[in-house]
């Protein structure tokens, strides 16, 4: 506080001296070239102005004062000496000391605005990736089961295959071929749920955060992994769509994970209550425009109705029981951050088809 | 109808399972048809021979626990061996209380599996030679005239010819004549096994109906 204080005090003093200083040079030069008194007045009310702007109300007062000591001493009758005697030594240091407290007030005023504005800014930024977290931490809570469940498949083939190949080299005619195939699928098996791993720790990979050269496809493919289970659990199909010869994109790895999740979850609890036609959420990517890359995520569920189209994107706004109304709202902001665009449609048919683009690597 | 050879049919979505199951199922002697779908089930002839279905709780579409409503509901009551992922004790009661022979959690020893398979299978021979013996009985009970229906009723219910013939008005030599053919075409050996037959059929309470 004490220290606060201290460097307010210098900063004045310096703030008062830069203004004597134009205050001086100016005098020199108007002296020099006989300007007279009502424009050198002017000239000084120029430069307070200008202190105002940048300073404190002490030192712009300070640098009025000096600047009618100035025009009083070299610029009005009777010159070299202070008193007064005309009404410009009335009038100016009343518009000076005048300027400078209107001018200082109102620049305070503008710079605390501003401030509160940055921190306003800097706080929804904060809580935005706060609640990013906290959706993330949440849903990968919901989805370990599912990475269980996507390792425990190929596990339980193998151990099946394992006994399987037991039992046909045991007793006295042993059917080696079957045998070879059991042993053949053990190992396809277990390169299955190695690359399942692989996957996953890609996906949960921390330590390329911020944007990088990236293949969408191959991020959508692992989000499908963690997200299978989840939708073969609730009766619905994952279909993927994905142009082969698609650009790489700049983008955050992890950030856009989220999205994509976020938006294949949204479409399978979308299609709870769908019972007259087949569950389904296809991802799609394709090359945009000349260069962007477009995914869209469709689902055949119950739809929204075009007056909430733009609302589910407002944070807080939900349609779901144990909704937070957070994910399509900090999807958005992660795709706009990324210059892209996320929108949803109503399908022809029935659901829904949210879709976002994102900036072509170069 | 023993050396029928049995069929289990295999309903998981994940083809590493289903290809692991087939193997493993073949390896103990049995036949194997899988499909990846609920759907895919339904839709294929049933067969004749005793069999059993191996089926995995999640499936995409109409799930596992569905599949066995399903069935339920149009009569198919092949012995069910649920397998799961991830089973949840609810789940499991829900499924054996519908009758489900056994509920397995992957990964499981080949042992399980086979030895509920086997124990399904037997389940269903069962059944099948229930119902074999059952249609059997029903044809013979068919062929009987409507008199000595009444008679057959009458006597499983532990009448005298005598008592018979006095609740039917006519004479004890008559009823004896009807006992007779009864006894021929259903191919009683005894009275306790017409008894028993009968209530299979359940003539007794069909005939206290009419009365």
């Amino acid at each position: 506080m004490k220290q606060n204080r201290r460097h307010k005090f210098w900063l004045s003093a310096l703030q008062c001296l830069v203004g004597s200083t134009a205050l001086a040079l100016l005098t020199f030069v108007c002296f020099r070239f006989h300007v007279n008194s009502t424009t050198v007045a002017l000239l000084y009310l120029i430069v307070i102005v200008l202190v105002s702007l940048k300073s404190t109300l002490a030192s712009s007062a300070a640098v009025s004062i000096i600047a009618y000591l100035c025009l009083d001493y070299f610029f009005t009758a009777p010159l070299f000496t202070l008193g007064m005697n005309q009404i410009l030594d009335f009038v100016a240091p009343i518009a000076y000391l005048a300027t400078a407290f209107v001018i200082t007030r109102l620049m305070a005023k503008v710079r605390k605005s501003m401030e509160d504005q940055r921190r306003a800014e800097e706080t929804l930024r904060r809580s935005q990736a706060e609640l990013a977290h906290v959706t993330r931490v949440m849903t990968m809570g919901e989805l370990a089961a599912s990475i269980a469940h996507e390792i425990n498949q190929p596990l339980s083939a193998i151990v099946n295959n394992g006994s399987a190949c037991l039992r046909w080299l045991a007793g006295d005619s042993p059917n080696l071929d079957e045998a070879r195939e059991a042993a053949r699928r053990i190992v396809r098996d277990g390169n299955r749920a190695g690359d399942v791993m692989t996957r996953i720790r890609a996906f949960l990979r921390k330590a390329d955060t911020g944007k990088t050269q990236l293949d969408i496809n191959q991020i959508i493919e692992e989000v499908l992994i963690l997200t299978q289970d989840e939708a073969v659990g609730r009766g619905v199909a994952v279909r993927l769509d994905l142009a082969e010869d698609i650009p790489p994109v700049l983008g955050d790895r992890v950030q856009l994970q989220q999205v994509i999740l976020n938006l294949v979850m949204n479409g399978v609890e979308a299609m709870a209550s769908v019972t007259n036609r087949p569950r389904e959420v296809r991802i799609s990517s394709r090359q945009h425009e000349s260069d962007k890359v477009l995914i869209a995520v469709q689902d055949s569920g119950v739809g929204i109705d075009e007056q909430s189209l733009e609302k589910i994107f407002d944070a807080f706004y939900t349609t779901k029981q144990q909704g937070m109304g957070m994910g399509l709202a900090i999807s958005r902001s992660i795709i706009e951050d990324h210059g892209g665009q996320l929108w949803g449609v109503s399908n022809n048919g029935s659901g829904a088809t949210f879709q976002f683009t994102l900036l072509q690597y170069r | 109808m023993e050396e029928k050879k049995a069929k289990v049919f295999v309903v998981d979505d994940d083809e590493s399972v289903r290809d692991s199951l087939r193997s493993l199922i073949r390896s103990a002697g049995l036949s194997v048809e899988t499909f990846a779908s609920a759907q895919q089930f339904l839709a294929s002839a049933h067969s004749h021979e005793p069999s059993c279905l191996v089926l995995d709780v999640r499936l995409p579409g109409l799930n596992g626990l569905d599949l066995q409503r399903r069935l339920a509901e149009t009569r198919i009551d092949t012995p069910i061996v649920f397998i799961t992922g991830h089973g949840d004790i609810p789940m499991s009661v829900r499924a054996m209380k519908a009758g489900a022979v056994e509920f397995l959690t992957k990964p499981f020893r080949d042992e399980d599996l086979l030895d509920a398979i086997q124990q399904a299978v037997e389940r269903d021979r069962v059944a099948r030679r229930q119902q074999s013996q059952l249609a059997d009985v029903r044809g013979r009970y068919e062929s009987l005239t409507p008199r000595e229906r009444e008679v057959m009723a009458l006597v499983v219910s532990g009448l005298l010819n005598k008592q018979i013939a006095a609740q039917l008005g006519v004479s004890e030599v008559t009823i004896k004549v009807h006992r007779g053919q009864v006894m021929q075409k259903m191919r009683a050996a005894s009275l306790a096994d017409l008894v028993r037959m009968s209530e299979k059929l359940g003539v007794a309470r069909l005939q206290n109906r009419s009365r």
